[in-house]
């Protein structure tokens, strides 16, 4: 009680005089931002879980790329369940002149086993819930169709051959999926007028979900007879299925949330400890009145640690408050990919929240509190007496430790954590090592400069550890807020850029055999330039030499992506433009040999004379490996992992796919293809990027967004360094002005002083992010790498302005002090 | 020095009030003290009887609640905190109780200091003779928290002789240090102090130190007596 009642007395003292401000500020940003991406994590998970049916619009779902056997079908009757089936697939609508790739969708009529479906009698009208989809005859649409094709409720709109009237605007839809395909403006109409509009085609690119929902012990009895049935081209999906469907992008968005959260928390952990250790600094007087009057050392500590665990517990609140906003943002900014209606936390998650602020308090300021237990009574004699240092173990350790756990707890990798904590250590100690030994070195040039000049570059040096330390926090914020800022608009924009000007900017699939010719005859015609015309089987790879790839190829790599899924297959005795042979011979590859991209190879661990096995359709067929290539990704011409021989795969069904150049002032010509070919697929380029663009800048704005606290925890960090050295600033100062300095050469030194420290910052980041850029451009997008200059030099300017301003902002009292103080402070 | 030579620091009617929590209370009142070139001076008095305060006033540190103070004829009370700046720095050297060293300055450095800040090219050779002259001609890249108090304080006192200032103010020059380091710092002060015919104003309540002045005056609860 005493102890708790000194701990308060001491902090309202303390909290007057304005000695916590900055440790708290501190404090509440980094409880912000760890609560705002905790609060928003956990209701993406809880809205995944308690929606997973919904998910599904079902129970359970065979998702197949061709019908599945009627006999399936019974059986589930059979045993009592009800069974819907959607089929979607992407085509190009015209109307009015205008063109629209759309995510069609045919449903039948019991379709949504689970959940409802919304719409809108027109754009102004009531949301209507809808038990079931479109009837015959009738069409349902995105808001977005209405505008782009210039369509009201009620017009007629013509599916490949076939004309149905528009009568609803749909808004919500149970089972819409996050990924790129889902995201096409959907047109859903009833499968009963499917066969009539003559969009679907052996071949064709349609994916076919079939549903199934009914009592739990039925659908159960299902999956177990239905699974051992099922080849590799179909999945089964239950509620029990982890995160059915969720878009790639959100997981991943969430993963970079969370480790920017971190990186607010490690820079604001810095300010936190420089704080606290000023604080501690500055209680040693007071701490060995304290003992001298019989206090014991864990009297100390707790003393103190009261104060802590009070204040943790007032800056907790304010950043949970705060927190809970900022997630309601971020959710906001990135609503087109999250479903209509968001789960609320649950209060475990706030808990978490506050219970990483009070690790993070502790983590950052338990080692200058225990610096104050071991203060010694005999100070109240020797001023010069400081307590021990902690063991460096200690002080990082326990930040490290700290971190690694947040880390693991936004990732659940513990390799990822693992080379995250090391690589980061391990750059951090490089970029330190190196700022200090051009700081030691800067010395040398002292002599050389003028007085203001020296003043600045001295305060700098005073204490190069602390210096290294602010302007690598510094940097790291500056690189973080590049690198983001730059995702969107650079990468994309110069990948188009480096296209060559009359690149192809659509793809044609789902053109079928005898149409080919007519296809390439009336590009001819038209005078558009098109690349070959390459046939295509779907058929997924499924054994190496015999053994399941899935047990050969590691999680997460290339191989893996590429075997989890249907591959293009074509066929072709010559290599395509832009292929180059790396190994073995093609060109007169005989029956029953394949060539091989050479990425994948490597991913696959595949070589020269391997077998492999491909399913296509429920057959299976054994090809040789004969040749390796590489291929040119970017040129915009078809490519593929897979070209077998000429008559390998004669007899399985088969689309032909081409990619030709159209300007934008021919676009109607697309019109007139479309309507002569309506089972083909016309991919706008454009639009996909566009559609790319538009994802990546609703994650880099959620990212950024949490990297403004990133920029304030830098600037508590600047604040904190400056407020540790006040005193002594305060003292120089007024030594100075007594001496006859004026306050001009106090700012200017100033001004030295803090630009320099912002220009190191800019310089270092900058630095750092073209390296970064080169690595990306060089070894993952096979860009050219342009040095950009230009940043390079406005970057660290900024820097240096934006530090120099804040810096002497918080140094004025230094310079505005009397001089008088230098005779009272004694 | 003739008599009827102008004062180097003349206060007519100097008075000090601070504001505190129950209404103002009076520091200084009705100072008037003369000083002329060449004078060595001691400004004696108890704890808190306002004999610091009135150095600050009379260095130009703090500015009077009213009354006038002339140094070198110029009126300190016209000037603002820049322009009093400028004349410490032309006409005053200080030598403080607690040394009062840059403490990231070398001992060269601290030395040279006030020339720098005049524009003074020779700073650096002429801190290296002053600082040979107090005895510490190898010491010159030590910074103060490698040195004794009473290395530093002869910092200081090289220091404050540097610029050859008109004026020198000491306050309680001794009080960190021992009896016998005091007494040789005290020594030196008096030799460079004649050497370069200084005017030295000393705050003091050592009486044995004081009776080393030319001139006593006494203070008591901020008047004269």
């Amino acid at each position: 009680m005493k102890r708790l009642s000194l701990a308060l007395r001491f902090l309202s003292r303390d909290a007057r005089h304005g000695e916590l401000t900055l440790l708290t500020l501190a404090l509440i940003i980094a409880v912000t931002s760890s609560t705002a991406i905790s609060l928003f994590a956990d209701r993406l998970h809880r809205t995944m879980n308690l929606q997973a049916a919904e998910f599904l619009a079902a129970d359970l779902v065979i998702s197949s790329s061709a019908q599945v056997p009627q006999a399936w079908l019974d059986k589930s009757t059979q045993m009592g369940l009800k069974q819907a089936t959607t089929a979607e697939l992407s085509t190009v609508l015209i109307e009015n002149d205008e063109l629209l790739l759309v995510g069609l969708k045919a449903v039948s009529e019991a379709y949504p086993l689970r959940g409802h479906l919304s719409t809108m009698a027109n754009p102004d009208a009531q949301e209507r819930v809808q038990q079931q989809g479109p009837v015959a005859g009738s069409v349902w649409v995105d808001k977005r169709v209405l505008s782009a094709l210039k369509l009201s409720i009620g017009d007629s709109i013509t599916v490949g051959e076939k004309a149905l009237r528009l009568t609803q605007i749909i808004s919500y839809e149970p089972d819409k999926r996050g990924d790129i395909y889902s995201l096409s403006p959907r047109v859903m109409m009833s499968n009963i007028d499917l066969p009539a509009t003559n969009v679907l085609q052996p071949g064709s690119h349609v994916h076919y979900f079939f549903q199934f929902s009914g009592d739990a012990a039925a659908v159960k009895r299902f999956n177990g007879w239905v699974k051992p049935l099922l080849v590799v081209s179909q999945r089964l999906m239950d509620v029990h299925d982890d995160r059915p469907e969720i878009g790639n992008a959100l997981s991943r968005a969430e993963r970079y949330l969370g480790l920017s959260s971190i990186l607010v928390i490690l820079i604001a952990g810095v300010a936190i400890a420089m704080s606290s250790r000023r604080y501690s600094e500055r209680h040693f007087n007071s701490t060995a009145v304290l003992r001298c009057l019989g206090c014991q050392q864990h009297d100390i500590l707790f003393i103190f640690l009261y104060q802590f665990l009070i204040l943790g517990l007032l800056a907790c609140s304010v950043g949970l408050l705060l927190g809970w906003a900022s997630q309601e943002v971020l959710f906001h900014l990135l609503r087109s990919l999250l479903p209509a209606t968001v789960s609320q936390p649950s209060l475990i998650a706030v808990l978490l929240g506050f219970l990483t602020g009070f690790a993070i308090l502790l983590g950052f300021s338990l080692p200058p509190l225990l610096r104050l237990k071991r203060v010694s009574p005999l100070r109240v004699l020797r001023r010069e007496l400081a307590p021990l240092n902690n063991s460096a173990g200690l002080v990082y350790g326990l930040a490290v430790l700290l971190i690694a756990g947040l880390i693991f707890q936004y990732t659940q990798d513990l390799k990822l954590m693992l080379s995250i904590i090391g690589g980061g250590l391990l750059a951090l100690v490089l970029a330190a090592a190196l700022l200090y030994a051009i700081l030691l070195q800067s010395r040398r040039l002292l002599p050389r400069l003028g007085l203001s000049w020296r003043l600045g570059l001295q305060n700098v040096l005073r204490e190069p550890k602390a210096s290294v330390t602010q302007i690598l926090a510094f940097s790291i914020t500056l690189l973080a807020m590049l690198l983001s800022f730059s995702v969107r608009n650079d990468l994309l924009s110069d990948w188009q850029q480096q296209l060559p000007a009359q690149a192809p900017n659509y793809f044609a699939i789902n053109i079928f055999p005898n149409q080919v010719d007519s296809f390439s005859q009336q590009l001819q015609q038209q005078q558009v330039p098109a690349a070959n015309f390459y046939p295509i089987v779907r058929g997924r790879l499924v054994e190496i030499n015999g053994t399941a790839v899935q047990q050969v190829v590691s999680k997460d790599s290339q191989g893996e992506r590429a075997t989890h899924r249907d591959l293009s297959l074509t066929w072709g005795n010559h290599l395509p433009a832009a292929n180059k042979t790396l190994a073995g011979q093609w060109g007169s590859a005989k029956k029953g040999e394949v060539s091989i991209e050479s990425k994948l190879a490597n991913s696959l661990k595949v070589t020269l004379g391997d077998q492999l096995t491909f399913s296509i359709g429920s057959e299976q067929i054994q090809v040789r490996v004969s040749h390796i290539r590489s291929v040119q990704w970017d040129t915009m011409q078809p490519n593929f992992y897979m070209l077998f021989s000429e008559k390998t795969l004669v007899g399985y069904p088969t689309t032909y796919i081409t990619s030709f150049y159209l300007a934008d002032e021919r676009k109607k010509l697309l019109n007139d293809l479309v309507r002569q070919f309506p089972a083909m697929t016309v991919l706008e380029v454009d639009a996909m990027l566009k559609q790319i663009k538009m994802i990546l800048g609703q994650l880099t704005a959620a990212i950024n967004y949490l990297l403004y606290f990133a920029l304030l925890a830098g600037f508590s960090v600047l604040f904190s360094a400056i407020y540790s050295t006040l005193d002594q600033r305060i003292a120089d100062g007024a030594l100075m002005r007594t001496l006859g300095a004026n306050r001009q050469l106090l700012r200017r030194a100033h001004l030295v002083e803090f630009s320099m420290i912002g220009l190191m910052s800019g310089f270092i980041a900058v630095f750092m992010y073209q390296l970064i850029l080169f690595a990306l451009y060089n070894y993952v997008l096979h860009l050219d790498f342009h040095f950009n200059i230009l940043l390079s030099l406005v970057v660290p300017l900024l820097s240096a302005i934006c530090v120099m301003l804040a810096g002497l902002w918080g140094v004025r009292s230094a310079v505005n002090k009397p001089p008088m103080l230098v005779l009272r402070d004694h | 020095m003739s008599k009827n030579s102008r004062p180097i620091i003349e206060t007519k009617n100097l008075e000090k009030t601070v504001t505190v929590a129950d209404g103002d209370l009076t520091i200084l009142s009705a100072v008037n003290l003369t000083i002329n070139p060449g004078e060595s001076i001691a400004i004696v008095g108890a704890s808190g009887s306002g004999k610091s305060t009135l150095l600050g006033l009379l260095a130009g540190l703090d500015s009077p609640t009213s009354g006038s103070i002339k140094l070198n004829g110029e009126e300190l009370t016209a000037l603002d905190e820049d322009g009093r700046a400028e004349v410490r720095n032309k006409l005053v050297g200080f030598v403080f109780q607690s040394f009062q060293l840059m403490p990231y300055f070398t001992a060269l450095e601290n030395v040279a200091l006030p020339l720098e800040l005049r524009g003074d090219k020779h700073a650096t050779k002429t801190a290296i003779a002053l600082l040979q002259r107090v005895g510490l001609g190898h010491r010159l890249d030590h910074t103060p928290m490698k040195l004794s108090g009473g290395e530093q304080q002869r910092v200081a006192l090289a220091r404050a002789f540097v610029s050859q200032p008109a004026i020198l103010f000491a306050d309680e020059p001794t009080g960190n240090l021992d009896s016998k380091t005091g007494e040789q710092i005290i020594e030196l002060l008096f030799e460079l102090n004649q050497e370069q015919n200084t005017t030295l104003v000393l705050v003091t309540h050592d009486t044995a130190l004081a009776s080393r002045c030319q001139r006593s005056v006494h203070i008591d609860a901020g008047r004269l007596v």
